[in-house]
């Protein structure tokens, strides 16, 4: 009994050493859990990000030159090779050849939101499906809510034949 | 219910013994993370599987580091979940604490089927095998053994089916068994009194298995359909000792010593607490003793037997490192739509190829797969040695003179030499 106040004072020390020691073992489990959720969080950030496939630089054939005469745009189909991750597939476009404007090719996908247009026999014109943008025969605006005229894709001749590069955008717009 | 973990043992090193709780913990959150990413890359198709998981470990950043922390941290967690058992067993947890001892066993028994689903996953030739051996000890279970396979299998013979139960099983079924049993053994009884030193030793541990990990990336076999005869298929760790316990036990018993007395241990591990007070001690320890006894003889075996192959396991790993170092093919994908009309514009199969041949090198020449057997395509066969159009025409008539085998057979009775003439100069042809 008679230690009683000395032991008291050396218990209220000790608690107060344990209660700052508590207090910063108690951040001990949230650290721990947070360096296992950054290390894999960091490697789960670039194990996520996206990969840009790089453009096609391949040229494929759209038809030989001989067969592409008339006045108006020729409808055509090239069947592009397209890499997207672990796989390669191989993808079919549409595209107009116009004849009248030295060969010309056109992607057929509407600047606006991505329709495909088609050729309009009777008013002489290209129509968009789905917002009502027209274009002339050789690709310009005529009305309507697109931004421009259709986009041209790159071609070149080689052997007789009329080719063409297929390109997909950053921001999924065909061609450069 | 709130007793604390440990209150008979607080000195040094015993009150680290206590720690295999959060260890196991940490690894599990891991397996969790891990598997969810690979999951965003990964197809669970025999055509796809091989190729999807070399895109991970050759082009995706982090995808090695990533599928090796899957791969190493299943076999850690197997281990420390076995020695949390073995810690609560010394702890006679079976007595006063019984959810948190049977959620334990339960835990091993899940731990070690997740694996063994997941194992067969990437769909390598180590892959395959071990699809080969569970359908084996199915096959032996006694009175169901027919139907066990069947259903595990899902159909006759492995297939892409089989494969498909096997990821479903590993990333739908077991994760929410194993949520499960955390939900249940946590709400039962929790106690915090040792959780800085749990998250200290999970910590650790962790970032030893990273290390381990960045060193090490997981093993990945050849292709099912590109090994070799000669391939010496190994399990990974936590499965050596079964590995090496099958070479022993004769045919059906392999089943009986694989599953059922494995299956049987766990059952009695879990009712133990439910067993007479003076037997559990005895009965519990056997167990565990002759688990210990068995898993650590035979991969103790199983390293030792694998002095007399190291030849050829060296030859494999050589072979594995430089497959890492080649660059990544990309697999080419074609709707049937697609390859009619490519095949149009390289002129399309003679008649005689479209009845007999196409089944197994497909529409294309592309090859093509039935069941386990890959029919090779013929894209670029010319480029081969002894494939001119006469090598060809002299195959079909007699295929063994070409080293090739059955299911390829001579066509001498069904075509006629200008048949098969027509069908070589196609053949010849056809490019990538």
């Amino acid at each position: 009994m008679r230690y009683e106040p000395r032991i008291t004072q050396m218990n209220t020390h000790t608690d107060q050493i344990s209660k700052s020691r508590r207090s910063f073992l108690g951040l001990l489990p949230l650290g721990v859990l947070a360096g296992v959720f950054a290390s894999i969080g960091g490697a789960a950030f670039r194990f996520l990000r996206p990969r840009l496939s790089a453009p096609s630089e391949q040229w494929l054939d759209v038809a030989a030159l001989s067969e592409l005469q008339g006045p108006q745009p020729l409808a055509k189909k090239i069947v592009a090779e397209q890499i997207s991750g672990w796989a390669v597939t191989t993808d079919e476009h549409n595209i107009f050849v116009l004849p009248q404007k030295n060969n010309q090719v056109l992607s057929t996908i509407c600047p606006h939101a991505g329709c495909e247009v088609s050729w309009e026999q009777s008013t002489n014109r290209f129509a968009c499906p789905c917002h009502d943008s027209y274009f002339t025969a050789d690709g310009s605006r005529i009305s309507g809510p697109s931004p421009r005229g259709l986009d041209a894709l790159p071609t070149r001749v080689q052997d007789g034949k009329l080719q063409v590069q297929y390109r997909v955008k950053e921001d999924g717009e065909t061609h450069a | 219910m709130n007793t604390p973990v440990s209150n008979h043992r607080s000195n040094g090193l015993s009150v680290w013994l206590q720690t295999t709780g959060g260890v196991v913990g940490v690894l599990l959150l891991v397996q969790f993370l891990t598997g969810i990413l690979l999951a965003f890359y990964y197809v669970p198709s025999v055509d796809h599987a091989h190729t999807t998981v070399s895109y991970i470990e050759k082009v995706v950043s982090s995808g090695s580091w990533l599928r090796s922390l899957h791969h190493y941290g299943s076999q850690w967690l197997a281990l420390f979940v076995f020695l949390h058992v073995v810690r609560l067993f010394f702890d006679k947890s079976y007595g006063d604490r019984r959810i948190g001892w049977v959620a334990a066993v339960v835990m091993l028994g899940l731990v070690m089927a997740a694996a063994g689903t997941g194992y067969t996953l990437p769909w390598d030739a180590r892959a395959f095998f071990s699809a080969r051996v569970a359908e084996g000890l199915m096959s032996g279970l006694p009175f169901v053994g027919r139907n066990a396979r069947f259903w595990v299998l899902g159909g006759n013979e492995i297939s892409t089916i089989t494969l498909s139960r096997f990821f479903a099983v590993h990333v739908l079924i077991m994760p929410f068994a194993i949520i499960g049993v955390i939900v249940w053994r946590f709400r039962s009884c929790v106690s915090w009194a040792n959780l800085n030193r749990n998250t200290i030793a999970g910590g650790v541990v962790f970032v030893a298995l990273a290390i381990w990990c960045a060193k090490f990336p997981a093993p990945l076999g050849p292709p099912v359909e590109a090994m070799t005869a000669d391939y010496l298929p190994r399990p990974g760790a936590q499965f050596l000792w079964l590995y090496q316990l099958l070479k022993y036990v004769p045919g059906g018993l392999g089943s009986i010593a694989g599953v059922v007395l494995p299956g049987l241990a766990v059952g009695i591990l879990v009712v133990l607490p439910w067993l007479g007070a003076r037997m559990r001690k005895p009965i519990g320890g056997a167990v565990l003793a002759g688990l210990v006894l068995t898993v650590t003889t035979m991969t103790f075996f199983a390293y030792m037997s694998d002095l007399h192959t190291r030849e050829q396991l060296a030859r494999q790993a050589t072979e594995e490192t430089k497959w890492r170092t080649e660059p990544f093919n990309p697999q080419l994908l074609q709707s049937a739509q697609r390859e009619s009309q490519t095949s149009g514009s390289t002129g399309g199969p003679p008649e005689m190829y479209q009845k007999f041949c196409v089944n197994c090198h497909g529409p294309r020449g592309e090859g093509a797969q039935q069941g386990t057997l890959r029919f090779p395509p013929l894209l670029d066969v010319a480029a081969k040695p002894r494939r001119t159009t006469e090598d060809i025409v002299a195959l079909l008539k007699d295929p063994t003179a070409y080293g090739l085998q059955p299911p390829m057979r001579s066509f001498s009775d069904k075509l006629t030499e200008e048949q098969m003439r027509e069908i070589a100069a196609w053949v010849v042809q056809l490019k990538r």
